[in-house]
């Protein structure tokens, strides 16, 4: 009877208290998995620095000191190593977000856990919520041990009153990237392999984020294509608001922006989740390989 | 098939094989079957060779776009003091054209049991009366043949994309340093191969292994950037030696006789050392899984 009991209040569970603690399990359940690999523990801290040391070596290459006459001209800013190791630190982030959130439903399918997961009595949207949950916290710590790093080695200085529009430019990047994370989800339940696309969206949303590099070096074309990138703006305005503070002159113009692309992005992207899962559904192939 | 008319017969009244020739260390036989098998595979899914030629561009201009935002255009003195060339854009192509090989030796080679086991044949394979070694120079052999497509497709794209020339009069010396680093290369490939038959878990092994390989190896940057211990090590990676080659080669055109036997013999020092070493690692993994009996495990 008291088996029955719990059965009928799983069942009858609604709202968005319950779709958050779905997530949050989600969650977890992804930090066990991947915490039982030692050597993805290892990956996971020394990540964020073998994807920096390339670019400052590079930079080093080409530049005879901290400082760069030509970067300023572009952007303001001369000091940069303190403008790639910001601007970097992004990208772990956003990978993290793109493949491991975009991937989620294949890796399900993989392990044999997709169907299962999907006949549990929550929103279908929350078993891509809550893989995007796990990797927020996930790229988020690459973030704090990217700039940490950074600082330590390569004396990298980080503005404190500027840390809280940082975060807040960051949340409303990170709401507009869901919507796109959900679209991408649908091409991987479409054409299950969609590792391929996986790979070339965000390698090439990362090629229109000034991570490393302002807007003005790209060709005007790609300038364009930028401004409709999420990514565009919050790396911009996460690494003003770090080297400047708050007073940076790109952020309010930055957050009105991600706020419009946050209204469009999102609702089209689970508008576009939600068709796609019934199609699919529709034919069967839910768990096809 | 064909079975001796002597062979003894089981209890079930199937014949055993008894002309099944004992394994040797390489098999040049099987080696070329197992690489005409998966290019098979490989040419299955042609689309492949545009997107790995492609893709790797996405990875390339960032480190462009970066050092022309930093110098202001594609060469500066510091570069030229440091790597003896003054455009970094055709010194960075070259590099990604050369690092696609690596690359394959990290992901294609390395993980090619891995591969077979997902596909369910690990076991079987392993049961046939072929040594692991011309099984693994097989996947080498075709997986270079897929890699050498792409390539090609990444360093005819670039040069349209960024507007730069090579010169190809010195194809011979290009194509001769190329086989020594892919047989080096090999090697390598061989010990990742071991690495990943007791690790199993590949992808963040070979992330890790690739990076650290990325890092040292003069793709964007010269050698002379890295900080004297890393350079070390970086000479260790039969890709870096290679890279300083074909540059030359493809660049300037010309490079001295005497630059380019150290560098031919040095080529072949690392390619038996790889060889020695990769063999070893593999052959030492494959006992330890069997030992353990975790051949097949995921």
């Amino acid at each position: 009877m008291a088996s029955s009991k719990v059965f009928t209040r799983v069942i009858e569970r609604r709202g968005l208290r319950s779709e958050i603690s779905a997530a949050w399990a989600i969650s977890v359940r992804i930090w066990k998995v991947e915490l039982s690999y030692p050597l993805s523990l290892l990956w996971f801290i020394l990540m964020p620095f073998l994807w920096l040391i390339p670019m400052v070596l590079a930079g080093s290459s080409v530049s005879t000191g901290p400082d760069s006459a030509e970067l300023a001209r572009l952007t303001g800013i001369d000091d940069w190593v303190s403008y790639i190791a910001i601007g970097t630190g992004l990208m772990g982030l956003t990978l993290s977000i793109i493949w491991g959130t975009g991937m989620s439903l294949r890796r399900e399918q993989n392990v044999g856990t997709l169907e299962t997961l999907m006949t549990t009595p929550i929103e279908r949207s929350t078993l891509v919520l809550g893989s995007a949950l796990h990797n927020l916290q996930h790229g988020g710590l690459g973030v704090i041990l990217q700039l940490a790093a950074s600082t330590i080695l390569f004396g990298v200085t980080l503005n404190a009153w500027g840390v809280f529009p940082a975060l807040a430019v960051l949340a409303l990047g990170v709401i507009a990237l869901q919507g796109v994370v959900y679209a991408i989800a649908c091409v991987v339940m479409v054409a299950k392999q969609g590792w391929m696309i996986v790979e070339f969206i965000g390698d090439f949303l990362i090629l229109l984020a000034p991570t490393a590099y302002p807007l003005a070096v790209l060709p005007w074309f790609l300038q364009a294509a930028s401004l409709a990138s999420p990514l565009t703006w919050t790396v911009e305005a996460f690494r003003d608001a770090l080297i400047l503070g708050p007073g940076a002159p790109s952020l309010l113009t930055a957050a009105l922006v991600l706020l419009i692309l946050d209204a469009i992005y999102v609702p089209l992207g689970l508008l576009l989740y939600k068709r796609t899962e019934t199609w699919v559904r529709k034919r069967g192939a839910l768990s096809q390989f | 098939m064909h079975q001796d008319a002597a062979s003894p017969t089981t209890e079930g009244g199937q014949r055993e094989r008894t002309d099944i020739p004992p394994r040797v260390l390489l098999d040049w036989r099987a080696a070329r079957i197992f690489a005409e098998k998966n290019l098979m595979i490989s040419l299955r899914y042609p689309a492949n060779i545009i997107v790995w030629g492609v893709v790797p561009i996405l990875w390339l201009a960032p480190y462009v776009l970066m050092m022309t935002a930093l110098s202001g255009s594609a060469g500066t003195i510091r570069f030229q003091e440091l790597s003896g060339f003054d455009d970094f854009v055709k010194f960075a192509i070259v590099g990604w054209f050369v690092y696609q090989y690596v690359d394959n030796a990290i992901w294609s080679i390395g993980n090619n049991f891995r591969w077979e086991q997902f596909s369910g044949t690990l076991e079987p394979l392993f049961v046939a009366p072929v040594s692991r070694v011309s099984i693994l120079l097989g996947a080498a052999i075709s997986d270079t043949v897929f890699t050498t497509l792409s390539a090609v497709v990444l360093l005819g794209t670039s040069c349209v994309l960024f507007g730069v020339s090579y010169s190809f009069v010195m194809v011979a010396p290009v194509i001769l340093t190329l086989l020594l680093m892919l047989f080096a290369l090999f090697g390598f490939g061989f010990m990742v191969a071991g690495l990943i038959l007791v690790f199993k878990d590949p992808s963040v092994l070979t992330q890790l292994v690739d990076t650290v390989a990325f890092t040292v190896t003069p793709v964007n940057y010269p050698v002379q950037a890295l900080p004297p211990y890393a350079r070390f090590l970086a000479y260790l990676v039969p890709a870096t030696i290679a890279m300083e080659v074909i540059r030359h080669l493809l660049i300037d055109a010309y490079i001295e006789m005497s630059v380019f036997l150290t560098s031919i013999m040095f080529l072949l020092l690392l390619l038996v050392g790889f060889w020695v070493v990769g063999l070893a690692a593999f052959r030492y993994a494959e006992r330890w899984t069997k030992e353990r009996g975790s051949m097949g495990g995921f």
